[in-house]
């Protein structure tokens, strides 16, 4: 969370917790059974449910499988989403009419959590890959919409008094100057639309998918077997964190004047 | 009323309409959106199985509190929503606010919490669903984990940044005039972080919210995701929307209380 | 003055902080006595560790070589027998006045009611009645240094440490914070070390001034002002009076030039 004074010693005492960790986890199942592995998987059952999924699949697929499954669809919701959001959001900041006329929908809509968006979904578009992204849409519109509006209404007004001294017509302006100083708010909305995005989707795949980590998931539940459930459950944080750093990448690529 | 409640940031390139203006422009998108929306279901180019119209949306939760659907009455399924929602959240605060503060004050405590505190938030809420089933069967300590795990790390985190914030001489202050750590993380660290927790628990009521409705889908027999749940498998739309305004309006409330909360909070203590 | 019991004192002190791959010093080998109930001043050019050497006192920094005692007792830590007054005020925003000042009173274990007897005390003392209620924001610069000053007084401790306290207040509320500082240290005597950048106020409210080299901070002389305030009798004039007197005109002379040849960087 923040960066330690001595480098090394928060690094040491990461990884001393975390092997710490591990090491309780080990004893606490395996050795002394006192958590009996019905309710949490022992680090010898965890890596036998993970090499079972990796080479011979599971619940329809191997893990690789079932990732890119789940991944795809998150990045096919995402893109539609932003690409209609940032644009809309942009559009709203700019003319405080267009924010008025679709007001009423917002209100409407935003408190609505997504999630709640699935039996609809089911409803309207049945139980395959158009009701996840139908949802992915909801969960992921919102946040790169509203912050694409705020990181635009909330350019330096200095800013935009010099550009206009400088003679910029409205498109010079939006295109040169409050397109990019809206950038770093406009990544915020979609580092959260993505992360709303993924945990979005491993509730839906939860409730009804025929692929995916969701429905490996809700597959190892239903067969109680807990040591899949942990494989599940660590690939979901670990391609979470993966696509987030990702996204880190990038805009970090994008704003080099920051 | 503007798209952010929080911000009010102002267009400085053109003149900004009249209030008024705005006011038509907004009653003329509310009309367009729900009136096109009336006139499509009513007029049968779509099923109303499909798409229900507003007004019969409207008479839905009327139904839904006039007689018992999935078992209970509507305000009992709000009330059951409402208990774990509230049990979950509460137990995130009073073990992650206090959470936040001594990792904010201790460095120590800091570099042995976060690996874990990270790993923990990267899992989405929901993921928790099965171990939460398996570890408290049908109980109400399913959903209640399943919203701790969403609210929790905005309690943390925001505990911790106000904590950080808090002015070193404060602190220093307090041990100056005899006070012991106990004193200064309740008397000082606490009301000093106050406006960074107000504001995580804003943040932590909506994904507990969230995790609720999600939990709801899957491993309760009552309560208002239940109901969507139901509705769904009956192929009645008109009863999920029913349900999804409920569960919107519900959750606008908490938020507008706990930004009401924030702002007397500000002018109060006279402190952002 | 000489068979006066010492109340805080300096061992060869020096104190290093660590700097990227080596260390900086603050101070070093520092050495000085300050008698029971003393109003000592520190002056000195900037980053000459004034700051550190009051902080070591008040037990919020320890010495990497020598000791400081207080009371013949080596410090170990923060507590309430030496009160800090700090430049920023440090009040609690989400206090009022009353529990602001009753809250070393409470690490006492002050019963209710005297602390309230207490808190009137010291509120009139300093001249704030009627704000008992209020927050520090509503109060002004001048009324908030006063209520920090009320707050480590009301504790009675036995040294009383202030760093720069009037440097955020204007002029003229600063030179009426002195005479009041005056006042009440007549009233209340206590030992008080006392920081400041501004010479006119070093000479005017010390029994003694410590001047400090700058940086690496050590004492380059202490200077005796007590003699010519009996003398010239300070303590009967306004502050105006006082700063014309030659007894005063002097000494200020004489920190001055100490102070130009450490920041033209002369030698010590």
């Amino acid at each position: 969370m923040r960066l330690p004074r001595q480098p090394g010693r928060g690094w040491l005492v990461g990884g001393a917790t975390i092997a710490a960790a591990l090491l309780l986890w080990y004893v606490l199942t395996s050795l002394t059974g006192i958590i009996s592995s019905y309710r949490f998987p022992s680090p010898p059952e965890f890596l036998a449910a993970l090499r079972q999924i990796a080479v011979d699949g599971y619940a329809g697929g191997t893990l690789l499988q079932q990732t890119l499954q789940s991944l795809r669809i998150v990045i096919e919701g995402f893109l539609v989403a932003s690409l209609v959001g940032v644009p809309l959001g942009f559009l709203m900041g700019w003319s405080p009419r267009v924010e008025a006329l679709l007001n009423p929908v917002f209100l409407l809509i935003r408190p609505i959590p997504p999630l709640a968006w699935i039996p609809l979904a089911i409803v309207w578009l049945g139980l395959g890959d158009g009701a996840k992204i139908m949802v992915i849409w909801f969960a992921a519109f919102v946040p790169s919409a509203i912050n694409t509006f705020t990181g635009v209404r909330q350019v330096n007004p200095m800013l935009i008094e010099a550009a206009r001294v400088h003679g910029a017509t409205d498109w010079r302006l939006a295109k040169e100057v409050i397109a990019p100083a809206a950038l770093p708010m406009i990544f915020t909305g979609l580092r959260l639309s993505l992360q709303a995005s993924w945990t979005t989707l491993v509730a839906a795949e939860l409730v009804g998918a025929f692929l995916g980590l969701g429905r490996v998931l809700s597959i190892a539940y239903r067969d109680i077997y807990p040591a899949m459930i942990a494989v599940a459950m660590v690939t979901i944080a670990i391609a979470g964190a993966l696509m987030t750093q990702l996204l880190a990448r990038i805009e970090r690529m994008v704003i080099r004047w920051r | 009323m503007a798209l952010t409640q929080d911000t009010r940031p102002t267009t400085h390139w053109a003149a900004t309409p009249s209030s008024r203006e705005l006011a038509c422009w907004s009653l003329v998108g509310a009309v367009i959106f729900f009136g096109g929306w009336q006139l499509i279901a009513m007029s049968g180019l779509v099923s109303q199985y499909i798409l229900p119209s507003p007004l019969a949306v409207l008479e839905q939760i009327y139904q839904l509190e006039a007689e018992p659907f999935a078992g209970f009455l509507l305000h009992q399924h709000l009330l059951s929503s409402l208990e774990r929602f509230l049990l979950g959240f509460l137990l995130a605060a009073a073990l992650g606010i206090p959470l936040g503060l001594i990792m904010g004050r201790y460095r120590l405590l800091d570099e042995i919490v976060t690996p874990l505190f990270e790993a923990y938030r990267y899992v989405a809420p929901l993921a928790w669903v099965p171990f939460a089933a398996l570890w408290f069967g049908t109980g109400i300590g399913g959903p209640v984990m399943v919203i701790f795990t969403g609210a929790f790390a905005p309690c943390v985190v925001n505990a911790y940044r106000g904590a950080q914030l808090v002015e070193r001489y404060l602190i220093e202050a307090a041990q100056t005039l005899g006070a012991s750590n106990f004193r200064i993380m309740r008397e000082v660290l606490l009301p000093g972080a106050l406006p960074s927790i107000v504001a995580g628990l804003r943040v932590s009521a909506g994904l507990g919210w969230q995790s609720l409705i999600g939990a709801e889908l899957i491993v309760v027999s009552s309560g208002l995701g239940y109901v969507m749940v139901q509705g769904q498998s009956n192929l009645a739309p008109d009863i999920v929307m029913s349900a999804m305004l409920v569960i919107g309006v519900v959750g606008l409330c908490i938020d507008v209380a706990l930004r009401a909360a924030e702002r007397w909070l500000s002018r109060r203590w006279g402190r952002v | 003055m000489g068979t006066r019991v010492s109340r805080i004192r300096f061992d060869n002190v020096s104190k290093l902080f660590p700097r990227g791959n080596g260390a900086i010093a603050a101070l070093e080998d520092v050495s000085f006595e300050v008698e029971d109930q003393e109003f000592v001043t520190i002056v000195g050019p900037s980053g000459c560790g004034k700051t550190t050497l009051m902080r070591m006192v008040a037990g919020l920094e320890t010495p990497t070589l020598g000791s400081v005692l207080v009371g013949d007792r080596p410090v170990r830590g923060p507590g309430s027998d030496r009160a800090v007054v700090f430049q920023q005020f440090a009040l609690f925003p989400w206090k009022t006045v009353g529990e602001n000042i009753a809250f070393g009173l409470k690490s006492k274990g002050v019963s209710r009611s005297k602390r309230v007897e207490l808190i009137s005390h010291y509120l009139k003392l300093m001249k704030l009645e009627g704000t008992e209620d209020s927050y520090p924001h509503q109060l002004s610069g001048g009324m908030q240094q006063r209520v920090a000053i009320a707050r480590s007084y009301a504790i009675e401790p036995e040294v009383l440490l202030m760093d720069e306290p009037f440097g955020s207040l204007d002029a003229q509320t600063r030179t009426i914070m002195q005479e009041e500082l005056i006042r009440i240290t007549a009233a209340n005597p206590r030992t008080v070390l006392f920081i400041t950048h501004s010479v006119d106020e070093a000479v005017y409210l010390a029994d003694r001034i410590i001047v400090l080299s700058r940086h690496p901070g050590r004492v380059r002389e202490i200077i005796d002002v007590n003699a010519a305030r009996e003398q010239d009798g300070w303590s009967a004039r306004a502050i105006e009076d006082v700063m014309e007197t030659p007894s005063f005109t002097h000494l200020r002379a004489q920190v001055w030039k100490l102070l130009r040849e450490q920041m033209s960087g002369a030698s010590e």
